[in-house]
């Protein structure tokens, strides 16, 4: 009898709870979710009198945007979304390719090879993984002028190394520390050569890991606003970190559906590409390879 | 002779990263000295001034201020996300109807990017916005979150949505390592509930739980996009952070790049400190 009370207690305790943290999730979010699909004079109210896919539909039709910014909704942003958009993949994609690529090479050094200031090296690497970038934007800005490389969409991919390299590097380099290294050595006595055994062997037998490093490359590179916001200027490189700010005029949304809808956008690319891998992504904590918290 | 080739082949494969790291890190932060030691006149040479941005900054106020602001905004978000994280972690260790689903949502805020969560709070602070809303269903009067008095508590809130999850995942995996025959012998030994979680669950979960909590000390301490979209440190330095002021010394006001400078490379041993225990502590 004892036992039965206390389950229902239990049951109860974990009912309340998963309904609070639900609401913690949502509430927050429930507002941009809403407004994406809400026309302007419904963007305040809890529940939208109708729905419309206008607003998710203008990040990528001109036409349907040229409306809005006939009509001063969405005035003040220089460019069409679409390109804000289009440039943030290029940026992105630029970045995790070149990390994922150069992440294999060095993971695959430091999980096969032994050498002089390997540890110092992979402690270099650790430290980048922590280091604020906040502290080396100013000194960057000013190289970048010198080396041309500012106000350059390359420049603020290489830019974004500094957060996907070290990721990418430690992702597959602990994948292959738990890959048996038996069919490395057999081909190696075969004759091949070591260019010959990273690609035809290592490659193919690492891929899940090199997928795993490129969708959280991508996702930094995606997410970062401070690199963005310093190295570029021109209006027909921004970046959407940048443009997202014109939604704002004088502390007030203006366009407040197309501001949903371009942060619905935004937001819901990472989270697809997290939802592949979900599984993955503890592993990943653990193998240090996850940013911000 | 073979040996010697061997090893030149092998420093190849990591060079590229090396020298990105070197190029993108290492360079700017030697470069930042050099620059805190000048004064850049507008329309005229740079000229070596010595210490002088380093004088100002230290007998000026604003210095101060975002030291404290910094560790009130850390600390308190680091031990919210924690306990957050913590419950939701135990929470989700044990089991219920639509536990994956429940799991699975719990990700969503930490997926999404740090300024695209500060974005959606444009919503939730705005004066008709969601928060307003909801306290409005509890008959509060609306509140201006982003106004002096409550400007610190929203730029937290924001935080803490943005960063529980990692704390969740971390202490999930470090709550699923500890070995199940640990309850079930101190079970027959009559151990309570909260006896389990005092002295096995809590003990077992103290590395992981510091580790997380590091990390995210570190990051919370050098997080810019969030502040900088809500308050940009306003109103009247209320929320100036660390890196929302050295942002504003080179890019606002006498957008002073070199007083810039001299200000990260100030706070700049606060964080290696930080993360030189971090790592020390993690065995990296």
């Amino acid at each position: 009898m004892g036992i039965s009370i206390f389950k229902v207690i239990r049951e109860i305790v974990i009912w309340i709870s998963v309904f609070l943290l639900i609401a913690w999730i949502i509430i927050p979010a429930y507002w941009t979710i809403k407004t994406a699909f809400s026309r302007p004079e419904d963007a305040w109210n809890w529940v939208p009198s109708m729905l419309t896919l206008q607003n998710l539909i203008s990040l990528v039709a001109p036409t349907v945007e040229e409306y809005f910014r006939g009509h001063g909704i969405r005035a003040a942003l220089p460019i069409p979304i679409s390109q804000a958009i289009r440039n943030s993949f290029i940026v992105s994609l630029t970045s995790s390719l070149i990390s994922v690529a150069l992440g294999f090479l060095a993971g695959y050094s430091l999980a096969r090879f032994q050498y002089r200031f390997k540890s110092s090296i992979e402690g270099l690497i650790v430290f980048s993984y922590t280091f604020p970038v906040f502290i080396i934007v100013i000194p960057l800005l000013m190289i970048y002028r010198i080396l041309g490389l500012y106000n350059t969409l390359l420049g603020l991919a290489i830019a974004h190394l500094a957060y996907t390299v070290p990721v990418s590097t430690l992702l597959i380099r602990s994948y292959m520390l738990n890959m048996p290294k038996e069919l490395e050595d057999a081909a190696l006595v075969d004759g091949a050569t070591r260019m010959q055994v990273l690609i035809r062997i290592v490659l193919p037998l690492s891929l899940p890991a090199i997928a795993t490093a490129f969708i959280f490359a991508f996702t930094l590179s995606w997410g970062d606003l401070l690199f963005s916001i310093i190295l570029i200027s021109s209006p027909e490189i921004y970046t959407v970190p940048i443009a997202i700010q014109f939604f704002l005029w004088g502390g007030e949304i203006v366009d407040p559906g197309g501001l949903a809808a371009l942060t619905l956008f935004v937001g819901i690319v990472p989270v697809i590409l997290y939802g592949f891998m979900q599984r993955y992504i503890i592993q990943g904590l653990l193998r240090g390879a996850l940013k911000y918290g | 002779m073979r040996v010697r080739r061997k090893l030149n082949t092998q420093y190849l494969y990591i060079l590229p990263i090396l020298f990105i790291l070197i190029f993108i890190l290492i360079i700017p932060a030697i470069y930042n000295v050099w620059l805190s030691l000048y004064e850049k006149r507008v329309g005229g040479e740079a000229v070596f001034i010595y210490l002088n941005n380093y004088a100002r900054l230290l007998s000026s106020p604003v210095t101060i201020t975002s030291l404290v602001n910094t560790f009130i905004y850390a600390f308190t978000s680091v031990t919210l996300k924690l306990l957050i994280g913590l419950g939701a972690a135990l929470l989700l260790a044990s089991r219920f109807k639509g536990r994956n689903i429940v799991r699975a949502l719990s990700i969503f805020p930490w997926a999404v990017p740090s300024y695209v969560a500060a974005v959606m709070f444009w919503f939730n602070f705005a004066r008709e916005g969601a928060f307003n809303k909801v306290i409005a269903l509890g008959g509060f009067a609306p509140i201006h979150w982003l106004g002096y008095d409550y400007a610190m508590l929203s730029v937290i809130i924001l935080n803490v949505w943005h960063g529980w999850p990692f704390f969740m995942m971390g202490l999930l995996a470090g709550l699923q390592a500890i070995p199940q025959d640990l309850y079930e012998a101190s079970e027959i030994d009559g151990a309570r509930g909260y006896q389990k979680f005092l002295y096995i669950t809590l003990p077992l979960l103290k590395p992981v739980m510091l580790t997380v909590a590091l990390l995210s000390l570190i990051w919370t301490m050098g997080e810019f996009a969030q502040i900088y979209l809500t308050t940009a440190g306003g109103p009247i330095d209320r929320t100036l952070t660390i890196p929302v002021a050295a942002y504003r010394l080179a890019f606002m006001g006498e957008a002073n790049i070199s007083l810039a400078a001299a200000y990260s490379v100030l706070v700049l041993p606060l964080y290696l400190a930080l993360i030189f225990i971090t790592l020390r502590y993690m065995r990296i």
